[in-house]
């Protein structure tokens, strides 16, 4: 059981990371599109009320700052918070922040143990009266597991009823939230038994991953231990659901809403515009010349018979 | 009673999926208020029921033939999915291959954004409007047709869309009920932006169907690309437009202008929506004035294309709009001019600066501005001289979306107005978070068969409230109030807006562009410029 829990352990750590990179470079490597901002730009300096370089007469000769931090920071901010929400509704968020939490909170515990782990290795005692440094992870364990399990079941309980009584949120749903809530449920709940009745200081956490780094056999409670199965078949899982809107979201705001990057004359957004124009265009209205690249479909208008047909 | 419409019911089998009726819509500020009172919103006639599919909610946008035998239906589903499939391509769809994938991908249906949309909540909540409807449609065929998910996958996702070619018209109809203002998107924590969706299923439809609204596709920028502009403005009938409008500013102001057209090298090449020669002269005849009081160096263009600033094809078709904005720049690059400014039409701005940034290259690339910012510049520096008491009545602005939410261009009219008009007052909201007028992303021009009521009563209607709730004494006609709107086709839909519900004899309300106020507040001028009439 040790060798399958250190094992699956790995795997799943490997396998998230793999499977977000993975998503990550999907979205990067999409082509540069169309512009396609919305105001407010966070980087502009007149973000306070949406405004941007296009309210200057002239906006090519001025020098532009752009302060990528605001928006950087506003993001991360807002995944502690999660302001719009919290703001038009309120019935939501009361269930959607603890669930985030939740989340948060319980990977937080798993990383510091981890941290821990390497501390003890290194030769620090960790508990409550040792002071320092091993105090302070006994005392961050502890504040980031208990509160995980308690808000992540509150929250996943209250989605879960959320989604099946609100019509607006229930016709858009499908099986597999209902899933979802449950699956996140047992999870958060097979962490708060497993403190309460077996392992209430978390040291059996922080020795399996001891065991883990050195690479010998742990040796859990067996509620603990289903809690670690479970927390992995978690990490494995959450690739699948649209949990990667933790990430995404920061890739959609810099990339999409506040790409406000003008094309210059001669730069480098210029040249790759210039060789997407030679991309292929196979779309069949008869208005389209099918086969052509952009830059011949956009600037040979068909004449009527040749090509351009009735709508 | 409350309909209980479900995703998959857009392939539903029946005559009309949703039904307006008076009762479901938002109520008006007084004297506005009696939903009984307002014009009924009419029915097709049987033999257009016949022809054309109506199955949504009983108005065409498109106008879509029903498919009279089972291979012309077949035939439809077949093509909507060959497009679909094409969505994905990076060299079909790289101009917005990466925000679709985002918004297809990570949605969570939290429906944060339905409060935001005007037409969802204008119809009391219509299920088909909510902006995440069309999306989850669209999301759900892909996961089924295009990815094609195993029955246990597609069951756990709840991807119960039949594909059948009612899906189709509906769905093509539908993203015709969105006006792409991306308020829901904007407030979206995730970046999710369902009016981009909205605008990949036009494309669909458009570049792969050969489906769009007459008056955006045939009637619009296939028009505008063979005799000059989608108001069927040839360069010779802009010569004499050009002449009547000298002529009209001389009567008006006592001025002797030569408007400037075709002048090589000139400093700004100022290009505006044709509709404005048509409709509303006065308000190419203001700029011509500023300008020539201001000085500046500029030009008209009379070079096919050049003359119209609009682009339709930002709406619903990709291949258009690069066209488009092409013939645009050419007229630009052929004259010498150093910038092309563009006057008050708020899609031409974003089709020009922001959407054909990324398709413009070369000694096509030229630096394309608002004229706003120039305007504020005038105004604000002394350069004409102006009397704010010139304009000594109630003004609100209009925040056209694509210049403002999707622009930022959102304080120069402002300045302006606090410098010229002294009862300025804002609608609220305003600015970035301003609602649509209505007529956003085509409907203002689209005219098919009973379109225009729900245009009026519906999409507008979010706007009508806006505005009245923006002024006083709205029983009053005698009592004149101007909506400042910098957007032809915002006027266009104002105009049928205000038609509609008789607002200007009822209320005085009179809608015109921001040079007009300008012009108006200049002290040399023996005239009012503005003439309270509604037209």
């Amino acid at each position: 059981m040790g060798i399958f829990l250190a094992l699956i352990t790995y795997f799943a750590y490997v396998f998230i990371i793999g499977m977000y990179t993975a998503k990550a470079v999907k979205f990067l490597k999409a082509p540069l599109h169309i512009r396609w901002d919305l105001y407010p730009v966070l980087h502009e300096e007149h973000h306070g009320y949406g405004g941007s370089y296009y309210e200057d007469e002239e906006w090519w000769t001025k020098k532009r700052r752009k302060h990528r931090m605001r928006g950087l920071l506003s993001l991360v901010a807002d995944n502690f918070y999660l302001g719009d929400y919290f703001s038009r509704n309120r019935s939501y968020w009361l269930a959607l922040y603890p669930w985030h939490l939740g989340f948060i909170l319980i990977i937080s515990f798993h990383i510091c143990c981890f941290f821990a782990a390497v501390a003890m290795l290194l030769g620090l005692t960790i508990g409550p009266s040792v002071g320092g440094l091993g105090a302070l992870f006994y005392y961050v364990i502890l504040l980031t597991a208990v509160p995980s399990f308690i808000l992540g079941s509150i929250g996943s309980m209250a989605l879960l009823l959320k989604r099946s009584t609100d019509e607006a949120l229930k016709r858009y749903a499908g099986p597999l939230n209902y899933f979802n809530y449950l699956f996140f449920l047992v999870v958060f709940l097979s962490g708060l038994y497993s403190w309460y009745f077996t392992d209430p200081t978390f040291s059996g956490y922080r020795q399996f991953w001891k065991a883990l780094i050195t690479l010998h056999q742990p040796h859990v409670e067996p509620a603990t231990a289903a809690h670690i199965l479970l927390f992995s078949l978690f990490l494995i899982y959450l690739p699948y659901t649209r949990s990667m809107h933790y990430i995404s979201r920061f890739l959609a705001f810099f990339m999409i809403r506040w790409d406000d990057e003008p094309n210059t004359r001669g730069s480098a957004l210029e040249r790759k515009v210039s060789a997407l124009l030679k991309a292929k265009v196979t779309w069949q209205a008869p208005h389209i010349q099918s086969g052509g690249t952009w830059a011949q479909v956009a600037t040979e208008v068909p004449v009527r018979g040749q090509g351009e047909g009735k709508k | 009673m409350k309909e209980y419409l479900q995703v998959a019911d857009i392939g539903k089998e029946t005559d009309q999926l949703v039904t307006i009726e008076a009762a479901d819509l938002m109520s008006l500020p007084p004297p506005y208020g009696d939903l009984s009172a307002e014009p009924p919103l009419r029915s097709l006639t049987e033999e257009q029921k016949k022809r054309l599919d109506a199955s949504l909610d009983g108005f065409i946008a498109i106008g879509i033939p029903r498919p009279q035998t089972a291979e012309e239906e077949q035939a439809l589903v077949t093509k909507f999915l060959a497009g679909v499939q094409r969505l994905f391509s990076k060299e079909d769809n790289w101009t917005f291959l990466q925000p679709l994938l985002h918004s297809l991908d990570y949605c969570v249906k939290c429906q944060i954004c339905s409060d935001a949309c005007p037409v969802f909540t204008a119809t009391g909540g219509k299920e088909i409007y909510r902006p995440t409807f069309r999306p989850e449609v669209l999301r759900r065929i892909v996961r089924r047709y295009i990815k094609k998910e195993g029955s246990f996958v597609s069951f756990l996702h709840g991807n119960d869309v039949e594909l059948n070619w009612r899906v189709v018209t509906r769905l093509a109809e539908l993203a015709y009920r969105c006006t792409l203002c991306r308020r829901c998107a904007q407030l979206c924590p995730l970046g999710i932006d369902n009016a981009l969706i909205s605008r990949e299923i036009r494309k669909v439809m458009s570049q792969e169907l050969g489906l769009a609204p007459n008056e955006l596709h045939e009637s619009g920028t296939v028009k505008q690309l063979k005799t000059g502009s989608s108001t069927g403005i040839t360069p010779k009938a802009l010569g004499n437009i050009v002449e009547f409008m000298e002529d009209e500013i001389e009567e008006k102001t006592g001025r002797k202008i030569k408007i400037p057209v075709d002048k090589k090298g000139a400093d700004v090449l100022l290009v505006h929506n044709a509709g404005e020669y048509m409709a509303w002269p006065e308000n190419p005849e203001a700029f011509a004035i500023i300008f020539d009081a201001a000085g500046i160096d500029w030009t008209l263009s009379s070079e096919l294309v050049g003359y119209d600033a609009v682009n339709y094809g930002i709406w619903y078709d990709d291949v258009q709009a690069a066209r488009i904005a092409i013939r645009h720049a050419q007229a630009a690059r052929d004259l010498g001019v150093k910038r092309i400014s563009v006057g008050e039409c708020g899609h031409a701005h974003k089709a020009i600066m922001v959407i054909a940034d990324r398709v413009l290259t070369g000694d096509l690339n030229i630096p394309r501005e608002s004229a706003l910012p120039l305007l504020e510049r005038l105004v604000l520096t002394k350069k004409l001289k102006l009397d704010p008491a010139r304009n000594n009545f109630a003004v609100t602005l209009h925040d056209p979306c694509n210049m403002v939410r999707l622009m930022g261009i959102v304080e120069p009219q402002r300045r302006i107005l606090r410098a010229i008009c002294p009862q300025f007052r804002e609608m609220e909201p305003h600015g970035i978070e301003n609602y649509c007028c209505g007529g956003g992303s085509g409907f203002a021009i689209t005219q098919s068969t009973t379109f225009p009521d729900w245009r009026s009563a519906v999409s507008g209607r979010m706007k009508l409230k806006q505005i009245l709730e923006a002024f006083d004494r709205l029983d009053d006609p005698t009592d004149y109030k101007y909506v400042c709107a910098p957007c032809s086709n915002c006027k266009g839909q104002m105009w049928d807006l205000f038609t509609y519900f008789d607002v200007w004899e009822r209320s005085g309300i009179l809608y015109g562009g921001l040079v007009e106020l300008i012009v108006s507040a200049m002290v040399d001028l023996k005239e009012p410029f503005i003439e309270w009439e509604f037209h």
